[in-house]
């Protein structure tokens, strides 16, 4: 379990409703400071400047999927230790099963409820090593 | 084949191996015809000796008559004519009579034979001594000629012959011998050589009319046999012919399969050259079949970068000759166009295992394949496209209502409400048409893991309470479950008491109490059972509660929500797991819910 409690969230998500809803939930349910990102090719980037203590990745999202992604942050050594959550719409457990054999920390399907999904971040970090 | 006919035709080839001769073939003539044949014609020839008999008798009565003993010649000749009559008698009455027993018709004649032969004898013996010696010459010649005429009317039967000969030579050879003088007494001992020498050529008579009657016997069974047989032979033929009309009458039937069958049908040889096909097979392919047969199939249809159906493929199907099927291979139409076609393959091998030819049926499925294609698109978006949007409503609906983003006016509050559950029942929709589907493509699959039955138990009541609060409803454990280990879809598990429970919560009376009990079943199974104060269910509804789309009442699923397919899932779910799902009516009114699932026997065993 981590020593300091979850709060720097960065979230790269294509669907701006999505975006806002679930910086509503992190920042006003999970009293989170959050980043979204709207282009996963300006993920890497952000997250670097950001220093988020987790990141959160759609599954699909156009140019670049969210399992892509993920596969060049664990070539980039400055972002590759950082914890990275799926939130995914397909949602079969064998999928799931395949993102945490990928070295995922954890991933929340589709639809979420915002009101548990502060929760169910935290859960997620504090089963981290 | 019955035995009969076998037997009969190992008769004909036995008979055949057999070379022809005489004597087997006489051997075949039943004795007893034979027997009766000697005697019929002894009968047949009995008019013709007893005509004789009177003739000569009448000459002999009138060259006898004389000065002395006139008495007994009148005497002779009553006896000779009374003979007579009694043997035509006799003669009439087998005619008549026409029975069987030729050992008596024999024997009646061998006593006339005998009486005839005793009268003659007895004119030989009586008349001899006491007339002139002209007389004796003439009755000597006489007697000569009466034993052998005889021959051609007794010798059917040698021995009736002999009787015959007999009983006229014997007195006769007796009063030569005693009548004294050289020469009679020489004649005593010829007279006897001359009715032996008669009776050799009688017996040799007889001999040959039994060859005679035994041959014509052996053909008339030849014959039988023969007849017996083209019998057979005929009635085969019309079974081979009749068998012929079925098959064809089959072939014809299968002939108009093929023609009529929606498939396309190819029959080819060993090397794939085209022998027949049907029009499905033009249709399909857009060529004639007089442009096919002939021709390689393999060639004029499967590109050559196609793996299945190529010509080394090919070489091994024919070596092994077993039959293959579901083979989904690329065509080239005539018109250059792709096709898909699902292959089967039967080989058509004869008694030694030799390949005659191939049946090769096969089915363009490339607008079927389009089709599952699109209804996998069609899944696909239903589960991302309609759920995202809905995720952004749910949440948004979500978050204005746990009241985090200020306090609603109550109204407002009311149909964001409202409009979060039915977001959230459009949402329950559309995840159970996706696991209907999974289930209906058998695609639906559980990843079970060792769980604490009692811990998911008592989440699953967590989980439930508010949407129990709703409908005014309270939950609560039945008893203090025992701790229990199953292998079980933690999801899909919360999934199925999920659905027990907001069931069991439509369905109970206001203030009504729902009980969730935990047991160990018989079997080695674990039972959650979830039990309400509900109206119970309607017995039209029961057989079919487990079915899709299955809803006794169609208003209360108005008011109450739900998609009808929760049960149908649940019911595959526990299936899946191993488990069975049923419902039974509870004492005091209501219904429970049980699903059982198998205990796990070493949870140690599993390594997560």
């Amino acid at each position: 379990m981590p020593a300091t409690p979850l709060n720097r969230i960065c979230y790269v998500e294509d669907d701006e409703d999505i975006q806002r809803i679930v910086r509503m939930s992190l920042e006003r349910v999970g009293k989170m400071t959050v980043r979204v990102v709207g282009d996963p090719a300006d993920a890497i980037d952000a997250i670097k400047e950001f220093k988020p203590d987790l990141v959160m990745l759609d599954w699909m999202m156009p140019g670049m999927d969210g399992p892509t992604l993920f596969r060049k942050m664990r070539e980039m050594p400055e972002v590759r230790h950082l914890p990275v959550v799926f939130i995914t719409a397909k949602a079969s457990s064998a999928e799931m099963d395949e993102l945490r054999a990928m070295g995922a920390a954890g991933a929340i399907s589709k639809p979420f409820s915002p009101k548990d999904l502060p929760d169910q971040l935290r859960g997620i970090w504090s089963a981290l090593p | 084949m019955d035995h009969a006919k076998d037997a009969a035709f190992l008769d004909l080839t036995s008979a055949a191996d057999t070379p022809v001769s005489a004597p087997p073939v006489r051997e075949l003539a039943d004795q007893r015809k034979v027997f009766a044949d000697q005697v019929d014609l002894l009968f047949r020839h009995s008019p013709m000796g007893v005509l004789i008999t009177i003739v000569v008798g009448g000459i002999a009565t009138y060259e006898l008559w004389g000065e002395h003993n006139n008495d007994l010649v009148s005497l002779w000749c009553v006896m000779m004519l009374f003979i007579g009559a009694a043997r035509h008698m006799l003669y009439r009455a087998y005619y008549r009579r026409r029975d069987t027993n030729y050992g008596n018709w024999l024997r009646w004649f061998a006593i006339g034979a005998f009486a005839s032969g005793a009268v003659w004898g007895f004119a030989g013996t009586v008349f001899f001594p006491a007339h002139t010696d002209a007389q004796q010459v003439f009755l000597a010649f006489l007697l000569a000629g009466i034993v052998a005429g005889g021959i051609p009317i007794y010798s059917a039967v040698w021995w009736v012959y002999a009787l015959y000969g007999v009983a006229i030579i014997v007195p006769f050879t007796y009063i030569l011998a005693t009548y004294g003088g050289r020469q009679f007494i020489e004649l005593a001992v010829l007279v006897p050589l001359f009715l032996a020498v008669n009776i050799s050529i009688a017996m040799r008579l007889s001999r040959v009319f039994a060859d005679g009657f035994r041959l014509r016997h052996a053909y008339a069974h030849l014959g039988q046999d023969h007849s017996m047989l083209n019998a057979q032979l005929q009635e085969q033929i019309e079974e081979l012919l009749q068998a012929q009309r079925e098959v064809e009458a089959s072939g014809r039937k299968l002939a108009l399969f093929a023609e009529r069958a929606p498939i396309a049908v190819f029959e080819v040889d060993r090397n794939g050259t085209i022998l027949e096909m049907n029009p499905s097979a033009e249709n399909t392919f857009g060529y004639s079949s007089t442009e096919m047969i002939g021709r390689s199939m393999i060639r004029m249809l499967i590109p050559s970068d196609e793996p299945v159906l190529s010509s080394d493929w090919w070489k091994n199907f024919v070596a092994n000759a077993h039959p293959e099927a579901g083979l989904k291979v690329r065509c080239r139409r005539r018109d250059a166009v792709e096709l898909i076609c699902e292959f089967s393959l039967t080989p058509l091998v004869n008694d030694v295992g030799e390949l005659i030819s191939v049946i090769t049926q096969c089915q363009d499925i490339t607008q079927q394949l389009e089709a599952e294609r699109l209804k996998k698109e069609f899944t696909s978006t239903l589960s991302h496209e309609l759920r995202t949007p809905l995720t952004s409503i749910i949440g948004s609906l979500q978050l204005i209502n746990t009241g985090m983003l200020g306090d609603l006016d109550k109204e407002v509050s009311e149909l964001t409400n409202i409009a979060e559950r039915n977001g959230q029942r459009l949402l329950d929709l559309i995840n159970d048409l996706l696991d209907i589907d999974k289930i209906e493509s058998g695609k639906l699959t559980t990843y079970p893991e060792p769980l604490s039955l009692d811990e998911l138990v008592r989440e699953s009541l967590i989980l439930n309470r508010a949407f129990a609060d709703r409908f005014g409803v309270r939950m609560a454990l039945r008893g203090e479950p025992v701790p229990i280990t199953v292998n079980a879809d933690k999801k899909r598990l919360i999934q199925v008491m999920t659905n027990l429970m907001s069931n069991a919560s439509k369905f109970s009376p206001e203030g009504g109490l729902v009980e969730v009990g935990l047991d160990l079943a018989d079997n080695n199974m674990a039972r959650v059972s979830v039990m309400d104060r509900g109206s119970g269910i309607p017995p039209e509804f029961r057989s079919r509660i487990f079915g899709r789309f299955a809803q006794a009442d169609s208003a209360a699923t108005r008011q109450k929500g739900g998609t009808g397919l929760g049960l149908a899932i649940c019911k595959r779910l526990i299936e899946l797991m191993g488990g069975r799902i049923g419902f039974a009516d509870r004492d005091g009114g209501g219904t429970t819910f049980f699903f059982e699932l198998p205990l796990m026997d070493q949870p140690a065993a599993t390594s997560t």
